[in-house]
């Protein structure tokens, strides 16, 4: 069932933990590996410790939001180059802009189908279908 | 989704849920906390979220509505109100039952959209707004696939799709009617038939009729298909009873979206995921350079992303173009370069018709994996944290427990091989390994027993709002204060704790705590204070439930306990007030004039006290008049092994627990005295009257030999406060044992609480001599 490695490896960060359970389930089985991070301030350390292909962060989580964590990241250099993806449950994508301002690269609405959300990560970091 | 998820959306909801209403009672004294208000709201938001990945609509909705209430809150155009604040901890309470209906079933329950609806209009009320009928946005309706036409006629599909394409919204409304629900006085076709706007209806038998036989008329085999024009509201209204049986879908794509003149460099992107990823991820980088424009630090993430976008299309050829265009941006300080290119490659990825897309297999989280950490702890490294099955957990337990009685059989066996094999050398050697495993044994158990142990927060938790709701329902004014919460003891301890500190803390607010004024009167604060305190002491964990009320009135008690003829007249003034005040404790005793229907609900004080006493605790209350009640809960830190005292009684080994054992006799024969027809003996100037066990038991006692001068084994035992001597034929050892409930038609046999296995395979029976005396 579960595809051959694709050596990419993502950071979900989102305070909701069957949404993390969701999206890992979705993207390992397609063959990305797959770390969490529960909160802004976690999601920051994580991705600053590690190398990662791509992150996707909530955007409404304790003790940071994803804006914040999101315009942190950006101010470090080895983090301007990592695609971001925000998903959030505003309806209608109105709070998009401000993710992008913050850094974000792309805006996902809440919950993300498996196939948006597995082609989306297959875009963003170079996986072929 | 599937079971693993919902697995992990139903404790992480409750939790969530648990939160919401913590935040909602200390914001309710603090109307100001803006940490308590940002709380309460992430975690409904966050349950938001996560209900949205399961078909639960009903439960989303509620939800949705709370979180929409508390975003006004947290913004400030809305100010809670203790009305407004009830319907919310309601409308959790309310989530909670979903939660359990999804848990028993996998699904709500039927009426679970007209509950939603109804919590939700209240909640929505309070923002100047209707609820919107429909069900969450965020479950678009799907088209409907091509064989739920089938059903109707060519020229009626025709004019729907005619009304369709006109820009109008045509729903399909597929019906199909429980088998049995003739049964129930249910019309399917009269109910279809109330909706408005009837574009066409069809009715076709979902499976081949049975034939001959086999034919049950009143078997519903109905399918019905109607189009309409109806809103999606309007057939979800119409058709509410049935909802759990009726699907909904679009007869065709919607129009498209008129798109407002977009600037030429920010194409308006509708982000809702309507798009195809691949336009959606380029529309929206032409939308970020658009905006951001030419940005050294901000381009790096688009290089990567269009990169990687053209190697995962296996465009690679494009690479040099899409690199020289970088190139150029950067040498200009434009994005012009950029944007010029990803128009071409929009050109070329123009939204494709939609494949629809196979559903992607959801596999569980490898094992061996870490659980995702508590998200309460963001600030350390990510806790090693496992959430496990309390199941488990307990199986575990039963199997230490049968390793433990099968490491007895050992020293049996070390026996044998000396005694019929005559081998000393493989005895000392079974006897060493016996050693080793027993040790390994005993670690294996202190290490379970460590797992087992919860907080006692997980009880205090609950009390904030309970207390809340009961001064509120009595007019007295209360806060909680809480000390120790996170002391630990065994789950069976705690689980059992609940009750009978519910029991004690109503009967403080509904007894002990005096109205406002009466309080004022007395000199006190108009706001009583109720303590729960928990600490550890040795091997017991001990409870306490303080209040500052009027104190229990030793006079007035004994005289209700005459009137209530729990005790005689004489044996009352004969109490002394500690005593009179342990009174209440007796079955068919409560101070109240009438049962209130807080602390009465039938049962007294006396439950409180059999229930702590079954978990091998103690209750003792102390008093002071005018200045509050102290009830002590002691009980001890693990329930998992009962150290028992092995008895002989007509032959048969039986286990009395250890914490009842005061003393082991042995009685002259004329040591034992005559009262009536009860035996006593005197012990420390204390008569104590005697039970011989074997009658009690039904069994015949051992005949001991004449020249047996030992005397009768007499087993002294406290028990229920009174001291009783278990006449018994003799003293066996002491051991610990892995207690087991009677199950079982045994279960219902009285005076025993439990079995264990002895080494050499025996049962023995454990007594429970509250029950038997």
């Amino acid at each position: 069932m579960t595809k051959p490695a694709t050596g990419k490896r993502i950071l979900i960060v989102d305070d909701g933990m069957t949404t993390r359970l969701y999206y890992r389930s979705v993207l390992e089985a397609a063959g990305f590996a797959v770390d969490e991070a529960a909160n802004g301030l976690e999601g920051l350390e994580r991705a600053l410790l590690d190398a990662f292909d791509l992150l996707i962060v909530d955007v409404n989580m304790p003790k940071m939001d994803g804006y914040a964590m999101i315009a942190r990241l950006r101010g470090d250099s080895t983090m301007h180059a990592v695609p971001i993806v925000t998903i959030s449950t505003e309806a209608a994508g109105s709070d998009a802009d401000r993710a992008y301002e913050a850094g974000a690269d792309l805006y996902l609405v809440k919950p993300a189908a498996p196939a948006t959300l597995l082609e989306t990560a297959r875009l963003l970091t170079g996986v072929a279908a | 989704m599937n079971d693993t998820l919902l697995a992990r959306f139903i404790p992480e909801a409750r939790e969530l849920l648990q939160e919401a209403a913590a935040g909602l009672l200390t914001l309710e004294r603090h109307p100001d906390d803006a940490d308590a208000i940002n709380a309460v709201f992430r975690a409904v938001h966050t349950l938001k979220g996560s209900s949205g990945l399961f078909e639960v609509p009903a439960l989303t909705r509620l939800v949705h509505a709370g979180e929409d209430l508390l975003s006004a809150v947290r913004i400030g155009s809305f100010a809670l109100r203790p009305d407004v604040v009830d319907q919310l901890l309601d409308s959790f309470d309310q989530v909670g039952v979903f939660i359990e209906q999804l848990e028993a079933d996998g699904r709500l329950a039927a009426d679970a959209d007209r509950i939603a609806a109804r919590g939700a209009g209240l909640l929505r009320a309070h923002l100047g707004e209707a609820e919107p009928v429909a069900a969450t946005p965020d479950t678009p309706l799907e088209i409907a696939p091509a064989d739920w036409l089938a059903d109707i006629d060519a020229a009626s599909l025709a004019a729907a799709r005619a009304r369709a394409d006109a820009g109008e919204t045509m729903l399909v409304v597929r019906y199909e009617p429980d088998p049995g629900c003739f049964y129930t006085g249910t019309d399917p076709v009269a109910s279809i038939q109330t909706l408005p706007d009837i574009a066409a209806l069809a009715i076709a038998p979902r499976a081949p009729w049975a034939r001959g036989a086999d034919f049950d008329p009143y078997h519903c085999n109905l399918r019905l298909t109607a189009l309409t024009g109806a809103t999606r509201e309007t057939v979800e209204q119409v058709m509410t009873y049935e909802l759990d049986q009726v699907a909904i879908r679009l007869l065709s794509a919607p129009p498209p979206a008129v798109v407002s003149a977009p600037a030429p460099a920010a194409p308006a992107v509708p982000s809702d995921g309507t798009l195809p990823p691949v336009a959606h991820v380029l529309a929206t980088q032409s939308r970020i350079l658009g905006r951001i424009g030419y940005d050294p630090l901000r381009l790096p993430s688009t290089a990567t992303i269009i990169a990687n976008l053209l190697r995962s299309l296996g465009r690679e050829a494009r690479l040099p173009a899409w690199e020289a265009a970088l190139a150029e941006a950067h040498r200009d300080a434009d994005v012009a370069p950029l944007l010029a290119f990803l128009a071409t490659l929009d050109a070329a990825h123009a939204p494709p018709p939609a494949p629809m897309a196979a559903p992607v297999p959801v596999a569980p989280p490898t094992a061996g994996e870490p659980a995702a950490a508590p998200h309460h702890d963001g600030a350390r490294a990510p806790s090693r944290t496992l959430k496990v099955d309390q199941g488990k957990i307990d199986l575990l337990m039963t199997l230490i427990g049968e390793l433990v009685v099968s490491k007895n059989a050992l020293p049996f066996l070390a026996r044998r091989a000396e005694e019929v094999h005559g081998s000393r050398d493989m005895a000392r050697e079974i006897k060493e390994q016996y050693a080793i495993i027993d040790r390994l044994t005993q670690e294996m158990q202190g290490a379970i027993m460590q797992v087992r142990m919860l907080p006692v927060a997980e009880i205090f938790d609950r009390f904030p709002r309970l207390i809340r709701d009961i001064a509120r329902r009595l007019d007295k004014q209360v806060t909680l204060a809480v000390e120790g919460a996170d002391t630990a003891a065994d789950k069976t301890i705690v689980e059992a704790l609940g009750d009978p500190l519910l029991h004690i803390v109503r009967n403080s607010l509904d007894h002990g705590i005096e109205p406002p004024q009466a309080r004022l009167a007395a000199g006190k604060p108009a706001m009583a204070t109720v303590r729960l305190r928990a600490f550890q002491d040795t091997d017991s964990v001990v409870i306490e439930v303080s209040d500052d009320g009027r104190g229990i009135d030793p006079v007035a008690i004994r005289d209700i306990a005459v009137a209530k003829a729990v005790i005689g007249r004489d044996e009352a003034d004969r109490l002394s007030d500690q005593e009179a005040v342990n009174l209440i404790y007796r079955p068919g005793f409560s101070t109240a004039a009438a049962v209130s229907d807080l602390s009465g609900r039938g049962v007294g004080m006396d439950v409180v006290l059999s229930t702590v006493q079954k978990l091998g605790g103690r209750v003792a209350v102390t008093s002071q008049l005018g200045s509050g009640t102290t009830t002590r809960l002691t009980l001890p830190l693990s329930m998992a092994v009962t150290r028992v005292m092995v008895v002989d009684i007509g032959g048969s080994l039986y286990g009395i627990p250890m914490d009842m054992v005061v003393q082991t006799v042995r009685l002259a024969p004329d040591a034992i005295r005559r009262i009536k027809h009860d035996e006593v003996c005197v012990l420390r100037d204390e008569v104590v009257p005697l039970v011989r066990m074997a009658q009690r038991l039904g069994v015949t006692a051992a005949t001991r030999d004449g020249d047996d001068d030992r005397g009768e084994a007499v087993l002294v035992c406290r028990v229920a406060d009174r001291t009783v001597g278990l006449v018994i034929d003799d003293f066996r050892e002491g051991m610990d044992v892995i207690l087991k409930p009677m199950n079982g038609i045994l279960a219902s046999v009285p005076g025993y609480c439990g079995t264990t296995l002895l080494g050499d395979g025996r049962v023995l029976l454990i007594l429970d001599l509250q029950e038997m005396l």
